[in-house]
């Protein structure tokens, strides 16, 4: 329990500390907001305007505390936003009697939404993609590590090993560009970008998505299981189980497998935190409207709040999975255990 | 030992390279064939249909037309509003929701009697108070809108967007349908400025003031229907029954669809999802130009955009003008132009083509090798192609934004440059960064320049690019920093004068002195190109808006049966 | 660690030597193929570089893998391209994995462990882990672009260097993590070996293996990075090529020009071949299984 709780104490430290140097850097990298929400043939006057509007015009500390201020607060539990306009940014999200506790991320200079109404709509599509991407890398990843280690030295362990490698010699526009000629334009099987309108088409737009951010990051699994595991199988009480009469199968899956997971896990764990920073360039070419995307777009029309929140939700993803690979280390090795 | 790699390499290897060209010649074969119009070649304009239309971007903003313009947006919000005054196929300012209207007191004064009877989006009959509340709320003090100071001439204009007065003082509604607008100095210009979007008359209904959440109500020939717009997929407009043009539009809808890749849209084109192609890659554009059928269904629009080579002529070695006419005699626009063919123009002088002088006595600047050498000589710093010594001592810095078609050109620029010794040393970054170095004085010596016509007038060009009141510490659209006395003696004389003869010969001149000082070397004009299916009629390109459908209609065998059974059913 | 025995196994080992000839031609390539071209990697030739079409001409006789987009000889560029990757691939993840090694053999040794019962050498480490990783690539990117002031082969380095060890340290952690209780590890420290000692005879062998698949992955990585640099906009600045520039460049004219893709692609991916071939080799000589 103790653990826990220090675990969650740095937790908030590392997030904390995230968003301050996020913060810091989005200052001093050039470039200005107002300008971008302007445009660029906008006349110095009306750009000025249009800064004091957006309160972009306050100095830096005073944005950082607010920021702080608003992110969690007690607000009343039904939002007006016409005739209540200090909580118009905000969304409540757990009711305690007649207030809740409200969440505030402020508002997007381009795109003129509350900020948690734009995460609220992309997070789930980000999240869906990374664990549909996370599904076929693992799937292709140990399931072709796990193959190649059991028929060690055959041929389909020499072809799997070695198309594994194509997936990481590619960027993924490649990978990317390459399905969406072959599935899409050439087969006509599947679209060739968007998000689609009904849940039918939102499934059918993330298969290519998802595929190219599996083949992709498979091939490190697949190296990585395989070698786990061939050494694993040439130990003693392997050969000793094998001996007894245990199907080879039964042998790899049960004994093999989980003692090789923990590598595995420790890549899982950093592979789902970036998939939920968005997969950036993969949610650009199949116009994937998620956080990767908002996230790019932000950055590049230097919208400071959309940039943050995204900073923070990035965080918070990636704090959490290493929490959980961690306490999942104890249970999978013993001789792993953690000293008080 | 051997690994499991050293044999299965080669094969795979094999595999991937072959996999890499094969897949898009064979999936890439040929262009299928256009679909053919329902009734041929005849042009006799039908009612009914919807236009189908793509973009890569999303919209920005909202369809506000006191917001943000930019080419897309433009799109629907050209069709949601009229304006008291448009322009016609020639671009010239004509009367459009207005009847006629008169200048009085030596062009300070523009009044404008409306058309009776005209509908709203919202049923209401448009009168000239609908004109006065439209102007106040465009440029009220918590409008963000990015194009208010084209309307500082305005009577009050000071007092009312500052916040200090209730109403702006030089509109005034002189009867139900007469509006006068009142300057406080005689402005030529104006009639261009009011035919922008800026003004343009909204509902009442929709609100007097401007709010992130306000739905776009117009006298336009389309309308928003309710659901119409699902912000970041697609965009649905319905035709206005009430428009004042009787018979007019004559499409039923026209509809966007935003986010989709250049590749995507190529496919749905030739599938016939799309009606219209515009945002083809350069080599499918170069294609569908080869290609016999296509060829005639290739559509260029208005060229209202000049780019150029910026030079900082406050720093050095730009502050020597024979080295800026030694750079503009040096690119070879005609290398430029090949970069992308079918949409990149040679551009010899400030105007864009669009606009440009046909007079062929006027030269601009030219590639000139020998000249751009002699200039060198003159300017102190001679280069001697043969030995490859002399020229400008020291590197010089372009800054420019990564990607883009700027990329491109700027290493075509700087193995032009490098041919009379000026070292380019290229420096890329960020848009946003790009705009605030390439605007302050000292940051950056020579940087890639561009823009496009607000309107179409010479003022439009030369005001903010080459004038000395445009030049300010932050945020100087004049990127040369460029300060000739005669040049703004002649911009200024040419805003008060009203014969557009004499305006034209001040222009030239204006011109004349741009290309000879040389802030910039011009090298292309952009256009956009589009690819029409054959059944698309009367999509005929604006002088000055992008993509100007309001008079198109198409011609399917399968709308026929839409027709007979109600447009809902899309 | 590289005794005599290594060494012979290395040599023996077909796959090690394969690869090692791979990366050398590939080096060859790099520095003795501009030499080669007829035109030099930067010039625009219009006079022969550019089809009927106005297109740029495809592999021919002047043009031994076609022109780019802007006319220039992609046989030249592809050579010249290869100094600058290779050179930021072998040098971003030798640094990458030095650096990652220590931090995660260290962090695993040290975790659950505290001096003076408040400094935790494990959560100290793996907390700047953690701030890094968390950290967006790309407002990272433009970052140290802006603070450099350019976007240069030294950026790129600074970049891949900053985050490239991070996985590293990551998985050799959870390594070291198991290895720690190995029985002469643990006899070793009775004995009173030195930490640093036992770490470098004990831990480090046995967590090669992991280290070397990693670091081969990185060297992919680092030629692909730039590549998506490219893309994000914040790559190399032109006109100098890189692999990952000229992949990205040549993605637009993928259908009617498709050796613009091609032949970079090709070249990372026997980059990528031959260095992992190369730690494959280097991994099966220095660790005593036989896989």
């Amino acid at each position: 329990m103790r653990l826990l709780l220090r675990r969650l104490g740095w937790s908030v430290f590392v997030v904390w500390a995230v968003v301050s140097i996020a913060f810091v850097v989005n200052t001093f990298v050039p470039g200005d907001p107002a300008r971008m929400v302007a445009g660029v043939q906008a006349r110095p006057a009306d750009v000025e305007r249009i800064r004091q509007q957006l309160g972009l015009g306050d100095p830096a500390l005073v944005q950082y505390a607010h920021f702080w201020k608003r992110l969690v607060h007690l607000g009343p539990s039904v939002i007006d936003a016409k005739t209540d306009p200090a909580h118009a940014n905000c969304a409540a999200v757990v009711p305690l009697g007649a207030s809740a506790m409200h969440i505030d991320l402020g508002r997007s200079a381009q795109k003129r939404q509350p900020v948690v109404d734009l995460v609220a709509t992309r997070l789930p599509r980000t999240l869906a993609l990374a664990m549909a991407g996370m599904f076929v890398q693992l799937l292709l990843g140990l399931g072709t590590g796990v193959f190649a280690a059991a028929r060690r030295g055959s041929w389909l362990d020499r072809f799997l090993v070695g198309t594994s490698l194509l997936g990481i010699s590619a960027p993924t526009f490649l990978i990317a560009l390459v399905l969406q000629f072959v599935f899409a334009r050439g087969l006509g099987w599947l679209p060739l970008d968007g998000f689609g309108t009904t849940l039918g088409e939102h499934a059918r737009c993330l298969v290519l998505p998802a595929l190219t951010l599996g083949v992709y990051g498979a091939a490190y699994y697949t190296r990585l299981v395989r070698d786990e595991m061939v050494v694993l199988l040439q130990q003693d009480w392997v050969r000793t189980a094998r001996a007894k009469g245990l199907s080879p199968a039964r042998v790899v899956l049960r004994h093999g497998l989980r003692n090789a997971l923990l590598p595995i896990v420790t890549a899982v764990g950093l592979d789902f935190g970036a998939l939920m920073g968005g997969a950036v360039v993969t949610e650009t070419v199949f116009r994937w409207p998620g956080l990767g995307e908002l996230s790019v777009k932000a950055l590049l029309d230097r919208d400071g709040p959309v940039i943050l929140a995204c900073v923070v939700v990035t965080s918070m993803a990636i704090v959490a999975a290493n929490v959980v690979v961690d306490a999942l280390y104890a249970r999978l090795d013993p001789r792993v255990r953690e000293a008080g | 030992m051997r690994s499991i790699l050293t044999r299965s390499s080669p094969i795979v290897l094999a595999i991937a390279a072959i996999a890499l060209l094969a897949a898009p010649l064979g999936c890439d074969r040929a262009l299928p064939s256009p679909i053919s119009s329902a009734h041929g070649e005849d042009d006799t304009p039908r009612r009914g249909g919807t236009l189908h239309l793509a973009a890569f971007a999303d919209l920005r903003g909202g369809l506000d037309p006191t917001g943000y313009l930019d080419g897309l947006s433009l799109g629907p919000i050209h069709l949601l509003f009229a304006g008291l005054v448009e322009y016609d196929e020639h671009a010239h300012v004509v009367p459009d929701l207005a009847d006629h209207w008169d200048v009085d007191d030596g062009g300070r004064t523009y009044r404008f009697a409306l058309r009776t009877g005209v509908t709203m989006q919202d049923d209401a009959e448009l009168t000239a108070d609908d004109v006065k509340r439209s102007a106040e709320r465009a440029l009220h003090p918590a409008t963000p809108n990015p194009n208010a100071s084209y309307f500082t001439n305005i009577a009050g204009y000071e007092a009312y967007s500052t916040g200090n007065a209730e109403h702006l003082a030089g509109v005034v509604v002189e009867g139900r349908y007469v509006v006068a607008f009142h300057l406080t100095k005689p402005d030529s210009t104006f009639p261009y400025l009011l035919a922008m979007h800026t003004l343009r008359p909204t509902c009442r209904s929709a609100g007097d003031r401007y709010s992130d959440s306000w739905l776009p109500c117009g006298a336009g020939p389309f309308k928003l229907p309710p659901g119409g717009w699902r912000r970041g997929t697609s965009l649905r407009l319905v035709r206005h029954e009430g428009y004042f043009r009787p018979g007019r539009p004559y499409l039923d809808a026209v509809e966007w669809t935003y986010n989709m890749t250049a590749l995507a849209q190529r496919v749905r084109f030739e599938r016939g999802e799309l009606d219209l192609a515009r945002e083809l890659t350069d080599a499918d554009a170069g294609r569908f130009m080869l290609d016999q059928r296509w060829k005639p269904l290739g559509i260029v629009e208005a060229d209202t955009a000049i780019y150029g080579e910026s030079m900082n002529t406050r720093m050095a070695p730009f502050d020597n003008v024979e080295i800026r006419r030694a750079v503009a005699a040096a690119i070879d626009r005609e290398h430029q132009h090949l970069v992308q063919p079918s949409r990149m123009s040679v551009l010899t002088q400030a105007l864009p083509a669009s606009l440009a002088d046909d007079d062929p006595s006027f030269t601009g600047q030219r590639y000139d090798y020998p000249a751009a050498l002699e200039h060198m000589r003159r300017a102190g710093y001679p280069y001697d192609p043969v030995t490859g010594t002399g020229g400008w001592p020291h590197p010089i810095e372009y800054i420019l934004y990564d990607p883009g078609l700027d990329v491109l050109t700027a290493q075509l620029v700087q193995q032009d440059l490098a041919k009379i010794g000026l070292r380019l040393h290229l420096k890329t970054m960020s848009y946003a960064a790009f705009l605030t170095l390439q605007e302050r004085p000292s940051a950056s010596a020579m940087s890639p320049g561009n823009w496009m016509l607000d309107y179409p007038d010479p003022s439009s060009i030369f005001d903010p690019l080459f004038t000395t009141g445009a030049i300010a510490p932050e945020g100087s659209f004049n990127t040369a920093f460029f300060s000739s006395p005669r040049l703004d003696d002649l911009i200024a004389r040419a805003h008060l004068e009203m014969d557009q003869t004499v305006r034209k010969v001040l222009y030239r001149e204006a011109n004349a002195i741009v290309c000879d000082e040389a802030p910039w070397a011009f090298t292309f004009g952009h256009h956009t190109f589009d690819v029409r299916q054959p059944y698309l009629h009367g999509f005929v390109p604006h002088p000055v808006w992008p993509l100007d459908v309001s008079g198109a209609w198409v011609d399917r065998a399968g709308d026929a049966l839409e027709r007979a059974l109600g447009p809902g059913l899309r | 660690m590289f005794d005599a025995r290594a060494r012979a196994r290395f040599t023996r080992n077909r796959s090690a030597v394969a690869g090692t000839a791979i990366v050398a031609a590939l080096v060859l390539f790099a520095l003795v193929g501009p030499l080669l071209a007829s035109h030099g990697p930067l010039e625009s030739d219009f006079a022969h570089g550019v089809g009927p079409d106005k297109m740029p001409v495809g592999p021919s006789a002047g043009f031994p893998l076609g022109a780019d987009r802007i006319f220039r000889d992609v046989f030249a560029r592809l050579a010249v391209a290869g100094r600058l990757s290779l050179l930021i691939a072998v040098s971003a993840t030798l640094i990458a994995s030095a650096i990652g090694a220590v931090v995660g053999i260290v962090a695993g040794y040290y975790e659950g462990k505290r001096f003076a019962r408040v400094v935790s050498v494990d959560g100290i480490l793996m907390r700047l882990v953690d701030v890094i990783l968390a950290f967006p690539f790309l407002l990272l990117v433009m970052a140290i672009g802006a603070a450099l002031d350019r976007t240069s082969a030294v950026t790129i380095f600074v970049i891949l260097g900053v985050t490239g060890w991070l996985s590293i340290a990551r998985v050799l952690r959870a390594k070291t993590m198991q290895v720690r209780s190995l029985d002469y590890v643990v006899a070793s420290r009775a004995l009173g070996q030195p930490v640093g000692w036992v770490m470098l005879k004990h831990i480090l062998p046995n967590v090669a293996g992991p280290l070397v698949v990693s670091a081969t992955v990185l060297v992919a990585q680092m030629i692909v990075a730039d590549s998506v640099l490219s893309y994000l906009g914040v790559g190399i600045a032109p006109p100098t090529p890189t692999w990952g520039r000229m992949l990205f460049e040549g993605q637009d004219y993928y259908a009617a020009a498709p050796w613009l893709v091609a032949a970079p692609a090709t070249a990372i991916l026997l980059a990528v071949w031959g260095f992992n071939m190369l730690g494959e080799g280097l991994r099966d000589a220095l660790d005593p299984h036989e896989i």
